[in-house]
C-alpha cells in the first residue's frame, strides 16, 4: 500500500489514499464512494461471465484501509451496492461481522436499491439526501445538492483526468476533485469506468496512479523508522506500535500513487 | 441433361422470355444434378442466381415429372444464405417470376431482422420451398426447439456472395450452421458458394465445404466442383484530373473541389453510381451536388447502410426504374442485383484494392457489347497514381484474397448458446462436428474444455458466493439453457455480430430516419445540428435508446463520423503503387517518360518531393525526419496500408525505446506511418537496419502489441459477440441499466483479474492476425532488408510527408516507465 498524500481544506487535515478513499483526520471517519459491491455478482447471476476476483479485492483494498488508519466510521458517499440482493453482498455481510465497531454511513445513492432490513440487518446507517457533519457536507449526486454554506463532498460522477503531453499523448486517471464549493471522490469499486471532467484553473485535481499488479501491497516495507519531515496521518495507533510505510521521497511517483495535477 | 424433362422445361421457359442458358450455368446445372458441392465463379449480372435457383427447379421437376406443376407444400428445398438483407427482395422476387412463369406452387420466403413476426409464424406453419436468409436469421432458425424438421426435406444449400461472408465472422457462422445442417439430415444435401472472383477461390471452396468431408455416403462420393463464368467486360478507367497539382496534398477537402467536373458526366449518362468511402463523406457529397446543381434535386438520391431500410429500398426500386440521375452510395451498394439504367461509376478517394474497384467498375454497363466505365475522382493529389496503379493491376489481373477467420472463440461461445437454447447439445458428439469446420479445426480439446468450462462455470468465480447461470449441465449430460430471461436475451443478441452501438434516429412527431453510432451522438448537445440522410437535424434528445430529433434549417451542420469500415490498401495495390512510385522517380530523374497520363501530371509534385528529400525506387524504403513545433516527426513510407503501418509504427517504437527511453504518438495512412516524439528520434544509418530486422518479429511485435492496447479495440467485437455485453433490450432501456457496460471496462477487468480468459487471448489474436497482419509485415521486412533504405533530414515538410501531417489518427503509444512519462507530462504542464 502506498502512503497516503496529505490535504487540507475549511481548516480540515485530510488523507487521500491511492485505494481511491479519503481518510479525514478530525473526525477519524474514511469517506468512501462509489463501491458498486454485487455488480459482478448482478452481471454473472445475467449470464455475463465477469471475474468475480474484482470484487474480492475490492473488500480487500476497503480491509486494508480500514486497519491502516483505523478509522471509528465510513462515510460512504453513495452507491455502496450496485442492485439487488444477491450472494455476493452475504459474503459482505461476513466482512461486516469483522467490524463490529465500525459505523458505516451510507448517504443514499441512485444505486442503493436495497429494502431498509437489509441495511439493518448489515448494520449500515441510510442517510437519504444530505449528511452534514462539521464543516462538511455529503450527498451522493452533487447535483442533488442544496445550495448551503457547507462543503460538499459527492460521488456518482467517477471522475477521470485526461493528462497530455506533447505531441499529443494522453493518458486517463481516476482522480479526486477539489472545487471551490464540492469535492468529487473516485469511485472505490474496481469494476466501474471513468468520465473525463474539465476542471477550473483554480481547483485541485488529484490522479489516481494504477497499482502494478493490481493487488494492494499490504504492509510492504516494514519496521523501518519515520524519517525527518514527512508526515504520517494521526491514526488511532492501538494497543500496538504498528509500522508506518513512508514515501520513498517526497512527491515520489508510482504504480499505485497520487499526484497532484493542478 | 439436356433430355430430361427438368432441362427442357427451363430451356423453354428462356426460350419465351428471348434468354438462352450461359454455358457457366449449363455446367452448374449438370453438378446440381449430380448432387454434387461445389463454387459458383461469377461476377453479379450475369446470370449466377439462376445458375443455382434454375438448376434446383430442373432437380424438383426431374423428381417430379408427372405432378410438379401442381404438388405444394414440397417443405424447404432450396436454402439461400445471402449476407445482405437488401438482396433478398430482388433475389425473391427474380424466382417468384420463374415459378409463375413456370407455373409451380412454390412459395419463396424471406427470412431477416425486418422479417415481420407473422411471417415467420407462417412460415413455421408451412415452410416455403425457398427461403432467403442472412447468417444471423439462419442462427435464430437454430435458437428454435425442434429445428432439424425445418431442413428435413433440404436438398441445395447456396451460399450468395460467400467471398464477402468468407473472412468475416459472419461466414464462420455460416460454417457452423453448415455443419449442423449437414448433420441433422438423413439425406444428403448439397453446398453451392457463388463468388466473385478473388484470389484464394480454391481455399475458398475449401473452407465452404470443410464441414462435408469425412461424411461418410453424404457426398455419395461426388467430387467437389468450381464452375467458372468467364464472361470478360471491358473496362475503362479515367481519372478526373484536377486543374492544378497541389504539391501538399492532404485528405482534408476530399476531393469536394473537383465537384464541378462530376456534374458534366451525371448529364452525359443516363444514370450513374458515385461510390464514397465513408457514409460520413457520402453526406456531404450529396449536399454539395445538391448546391452545385440544384437542378438535381428529386433525381439525386443517398444509400448507405445507415438510412432508413425503406428509403433504402425506395431508392433501389427508383434505381431498376431508371428515374434517377444519379445515387451517392458506400459500399451499401457494392453487392446485389444489377441495376440496369447505371452507365456510368465514379470511384471518390481510393478502392482501397483492385477487387472492389473492378466490383464497382462492374456495376456499369450491363447492356450487351457495352463498356464498364468508371472515373476515378482523387481525394488528394497523391492518389492519382492509385489510377495509374489501378490500371496496370487489372491488366495483369492481380486480384486480391480473402483470408478465412480460424478459431473465433467468440462466435463459437455464441453459437453454443445458441444449439443450448433450443435442444440442447452433447459436447462430446459437437466437438468432432465442430472440427469438421475450417474455422475451428485445429480447436484443441483444452480449448474445447475451457469454452465449457466459461459458458456454464463463467470463469473466475468465488465459490459459495457465485450465481453465475447460463448454460446448465442437465444429469444426462445434455448442455442446455432452461432460463427463459437468459435465453430471451440471447436471442436478442444474435444479430449483433455487426456490432457498433447504433441508436435509432427519430423525429419527435415520430417518423424513423435512420441509424447512429452512440460515438457520435455522445458528442453532441442538445440544439446542434447534424445531417444524415441528407436532411438537416436538430438534436433534442436521447430516450429509450433512441435519438429524437426535429427539422432544422440551419446552413452549417456538422457531419456524423461513422466508426467502422476502414479498410487498408489491399497488399496487391501497394505493390502497384510501389512499381508506379519506382516509374515516377525514374521520370524525376528524367531518365525515361511515363505511359500514365496521371504519372505526368504529378511530376511537379514528384520534383518538388526529390528536391526536398528523395523519390524512393521500388526496392528502398524511405524515412525522412523532420522536425516541427509540434515535435520531433519520423515519417515511413511502405505502402502496405494503414493497418501494416500500424503494427509496424508500434514496433518500430518498440525497438527504438529499448535503447532510449522515450515515448511516441503515431499517425498512419494507407502510403506511411509517422512516429511524433517530444525528444529527438535516435534512428542513423548505424541502427536502421537492426531497426527494421525481421529477427524476432512476433516476440517484439506482441511486446509493442502489449503497451499500445490493440487489443483494447478488438475486444469491443468480441465483448459484444461473446455476449459479454448486452446491449439492452429493445423499449425496454431501463431495466438493463445495471447490466451497462463498456467493453473498455471489461477489457481492464478481465485483463487484471483473468488474464488467460479465452476472449482475451483472441483479442490479443485478432491483432497479430488481422489487426498487425503479420504475414504481411513480414514480408515488407524482409523486403527491406533485401533492399535498401534511404534516411533523410528535410528542412521542411514534405509532399509525402503532408498528408499523414494532417490526416493524423494518433494512437497512445508508451513502452517507457509509467512514472518516468507522468513526470515529463507535468513539466510540460508547467
Amino acid at each position: 500500500m502506498q502512503p497516503a498524500f496529505p490535504y487540507r481544506i475549511k481548516g480540515q487535515q485530510l488523507w487521500l489514499s491511492a485505494d481511491r478513499c479519503i481518510y479525514w483526520e478530525e473526525e477519524r471517519s474514511l469517506i468512501v464512494s462509489d463501491l458498486h459491491f454485487g455488480k459482478t455478482g448482478h452481471f454473472r447471476k445475467a449470464g455475463i461471465a465477469v471475474p468475480q476476483s474484482v470484487y474480492r479485492e475490492d473488500l480487500l483494498r476497503l480491509l486494508c484501509q480500514i486497519q491502516y488508519f483505523r478509522p471509528r466510521q465510513l462515510l460512504v458517499v453513495g452507491d455502496l451496492f450496485h442492485s439487488r440482493e444477491n450472494k455476493e453482498l452475504e459474503l459482505f455481510l461476513k466482512w461486516r461481522e469483522d467490524f463490529p465497531h465500525l459505523g458505516i454511513e451510507l448517504i443514499e445513492g441512485n444505486h442503493d436499491i436495497l429494502h431498509k432490513d437489509w441495511y439493518e440487518k448489515a448494520a449500515i446507517r441510510v442517510n437519504p439526501g444530505v449528511l452534514t457533519l462539521g464543516p462538511f457536507s455529503f450527498v451522493h449526486d452533487i447535483e442533488e445538492a442544496a445550495a448551503s454554506n457547507t462543503y460538499y463532498f459527492s460521488g456518482h460522477l467517477h471522475p477521470g483526468i485526461r493528462i497530455s503531453g506533447m505531441g499529443k499523448q494522453s493518458l486517463r486517471f481516476p482522480c479526486f476533485y477539489f472545487g471551490s464549493e464540492y469535492a468529487i471522490l473516485p469511485a472505490f469499486g474496481r469494476f466501474t469506468g471513468t468520465v473525463s471532467i474539465d476542471p477550473a484553473p483554480q481547483d485541485h485535481v488529484f490522479a489516481i496512479l494504477p497499482p502494478a499488479n493490481g493487488v494492494p501491497r499490504v504492509g510492504a516495507p516494514r519496521g523501518r523508522l519515520p524519517m525527518g519531515g514527512v508526515r504520517t496521518p494521526a491514526r488511532d495507533m492501538g494497543e500496538r506500535n504498528r509500522p508506518v510505510t513512508r514515501p520513498r521521497s517526497a512527491g515520489w511517483i508510482g504504480p499505485g500513487s497520487i499526484f497532484r495535477i493542478q | 441433361m439436356r433430355l430430361t424433362i427438368g432441362y427442357q422445361t427451363i430451356a423453354a421457359w428462356m426460350e419465351a422470355e428471348g434468354r438462352r442458358p450461359f454455358a457457366f450455368q449449363e455446367e452448374a446445372w449438370e453438378h446440381i444434378l449430380a448432387g454434387r458441392s461445389g463454387l459458383v465463379n461469377a461476377p453479379t449480372g450475369c446470370g449466377k442466381t439462376f445458375s443455382v435457383f434454375l438448376g434446383a427447379l430442373i432437380d424438383f421437376i426431374n423428381a417430379h415429372p408427372e405432378d410438379y406443376r401442381t404438388r405444394s407444400a414440397n417443405g424447404l428445398q432450396l436454402l439461400w444464405i445471402s449476407p445482405l438483407r437488401a438482396l433478398a427482395k430482388d433475389i425473391g422476387r427474380a424466382m417468384e417470376e420463374v415459378i409463375r412463369g413456370l407455373g409451380l406452387r412454390w412459395q419463396v420466403g424471406i427470412r431477416n431482422g425486418d422479417t415481420e413476426v407473422s411471417e415467420r409464424q407462417k412460415q413455421k406453419r408451412r415452410m416455403p420451398e425457398v427461403l432467403i436468409i442472412t447468417p444471423e436469421s439462419l442462427h435464430l432458425l437454430l435458437a428454435q426447439k425442434g429445428y432439424p424438421e425445418v431442413f428435413r426435406s433440404l436438398k441445395i444449400i447456396a451460399v450468395d456472395e460467400w467471398h464477402e461472408l468468407l473472412g468475416s465472422k459472419r461466414g464462420v457462422q455460416v460454417e457452423l450452421a453448415l455443419a449442423r445442417i449437414a448433420r441433422v439430415k438423413e439425406a444428403a444435401v448439397s453446398i453451392i458458394g457463388i463468388s466473385a472472383t478473388i484470389g484464394n477461390l480454391e481455399q475458398a471452396k475449401e473452407v465452404l465445404l470443410a464441414s462435408l468431408q469425412g461424411m461418410a455416403g453424404a457426398m455419395g462420393g461426388a467430387k467437389d466442383f468450381i464452375v467458372r463464368a468467364n464472361i470478360d467486360k471491358p473496362i475503362d478507367v479515367e481519372s478526373i484530373l484536377p486543374d492544378e497539382i497541389e504539391n501538399y496534398p492532404w485528405a482534408g477537402h476530399l476531393g469536394l473541389k473537383l465537384i464541378h467536373k462530376v456534374i458534366p458526366i451525371l448529364e452525359q449518362s443516363r444514370t450513374t453510381l458515385i461510390f464514397i468511402n465513408t457514409r460520413g463523406m457520402s453526406e456531404t457529397w450529396y449536399q454539395s451536388l445538391l448546391n452545385v446543381a440544384p437542378d438535381l434535386a428529386g433525381a439525386l438520391a443517398l444509400h448507405h447502410g445507415s438510412i432508413d431500410m425503406e428509403l433504402r429500398n425506395w431508392v433501389e426500386e427508383a434505381l431498376h426504374e431508371g428515374k434517377l440521375k444519379a445515387v451517392v452510395c458506400t459500399a451499401s451498394l457494392d453487392l446485389g442485383v444489377d441495376f440496369r439504367p447505371v452507365e456510368t461509376v465514379i470511384q471518390v478517394g481510393s478502392p482501397k484494392g483492385v477487387a472492389r474497384f473492378l466490383q464497382r467498375a462492374g456495376r456499369s454497363g450491363h447492356q450487351p457489347g457495352q463498356v464498364s466505365k468508371i472515373y476515378f475522382l482523387p481525394t488528394h493529389s497523391l492518389e492519382l497514381m492509385e489510377a495509374a496503379a489501378l490500371k496496370s493491376a487489372m491488366t495483369e489481373g492481380l486480384i486480391e484474397s480473402r483470408e478465412p477467420m480460424l478459431l473465433c472463440f467468440d462466435v463459437l461461445i455464441q453459437y453454443l448458446s445458441t444449439l443450448a437454447i433450443s435442444d440442447g447439445f452433447y459436447p462430446d458428439a459437437l466437438f468432432p462436428e465442430l472440427r469438421s469446420t475450417y474455422c475451428y479445426s485445429e480447436m484443441t480439446e483444452d480449448e474445447w474444455l475451457e469454452i465449457l468450462h466459461f459458458i456454464t462455470e463463467g470463469g473466475v468465480a468465488l465459490q459459495q458466493y457465485d450465481e453465475y447461470k447460463k448454460v446448465e449441465v442437465m444429469e444426462d449430460g445434455l448442455y442446455k439453457i432452461n432460463s427463459r430471461r437468459v435465453a430471451m436475451r440471447h436471442r436478442l443478441h444474435i444479430g449483433t455480430i455487426v456490432s457498433d452501438a447504433m441508436l435509432k434516429v427519430r423525429f419527435t412527431t415520430g417518423g424513423f430516419v435512420g441509424m447512429i453510432e452512440e460515438y457520435f451522438i455522445s458528442r453532441l448537445d442538445p440544439g446542434d445540428v447534424f445531417t444524415l440522410a441528407g436532411r438537416n437535424l436538430e438534436f433534442v434528445m436521447i430516450k429509450d435508446m433512441t435519438v429524437l430529433v426535429r427539422k432544422s434549417n440551419a446552413k452549417k451542420s456538422r457531419v456524423p463520423s461513422w466508426n467502422g469500415g476502414r479498410m487498408p490498401l489491399s497488399a496487391n495495390l501497394g505493390m502497384m503503387l510501389r512499381r508506379k512510385l519506382d516509374e515516377a522517380s525514374a521520370m524525376v530523374e528524367g531518365g525515361s517518360g511515363s505511359k500514365d497520363l496521371e504519372l505526368k501530371v504529378l511530376q511537379p509534385l514528384f520534383e518538388l518531393q526529390a528536391a526536398l528529400s528523395y523519390m524512393p525506387r521500388e526496392n528502398q524504403l524511405l524515412i525522412e525526419q523532420i522536425e516541427t513545433k509540434d515535435g520531433f516527426h519520423l515519417f515511413v513510407y511502405p505502402f502496405e496500408g494503414r493497418l501494416v503501418h500500424e503494427a509496424m509504427a508500434a514496433l518500430l517504437a518498440y525497438r527504438i525505446s529499448r535503447t532510449t527511453p522515450i515515448s511516441f504518438s503515431f499517425a498512419m495512412n494507407d502510403y506511411g506511418f509517422e512516429l511524433l516524439s517530444d525528444q529527438p528520434i535516435p534512428v542513423d544509418d548505424t541502427n536502421v537496419f537492426e531497426l527494421f530486422s525481421p529477427d524476432d518479429l512476433t516476440a517484439d511485435i506482441q511486446r509493442s502489441v502489449n503497451s499500445a492496447e490493440m487489443a483494447r479495440r478488438k475486444f469491443r467485437d468480441i465483448a459484444v459477440i461473446g455476449g459479454l455485453i448486452f446491449q439492452g433490450y429493445p423499449g425496454e432501456y431501463a431495466k438493463a441499466r445495471h447490466l451497462q457496460s463498456s467493453a473498455g471496462l471489461l477489457f481492464n477487468v478481465f485483463s487484471e483479474y483473468d488474464p488467460h480468459n479465452l476472449l482475451i487471448r483472441q483479442a490479443y489474436n485478432e491483432v497479430m492476425d488481422q489487426q498487425m497482419e503479420e504475414r504481411r509485415l513480414r514480408n515488407m521486412l524482409e523486403r527491406v532488408s533485401g533492399g535498401s533504405i534511404v534516411l533523410r533530414w528535410p528542412a521542411k515538410l514534405t509532399p509525402f510527408c503532408f498528408p499523414l501531417k494532417v490526416d493524423s489518427m494518433r494512437e497512445d503509444l508508451s513502452s517507457e516507465k509509467l512514472e518516468d512519462r507522468v513526470r515529463r507530462m507535468q513539466a510540460q504542464l508547467r
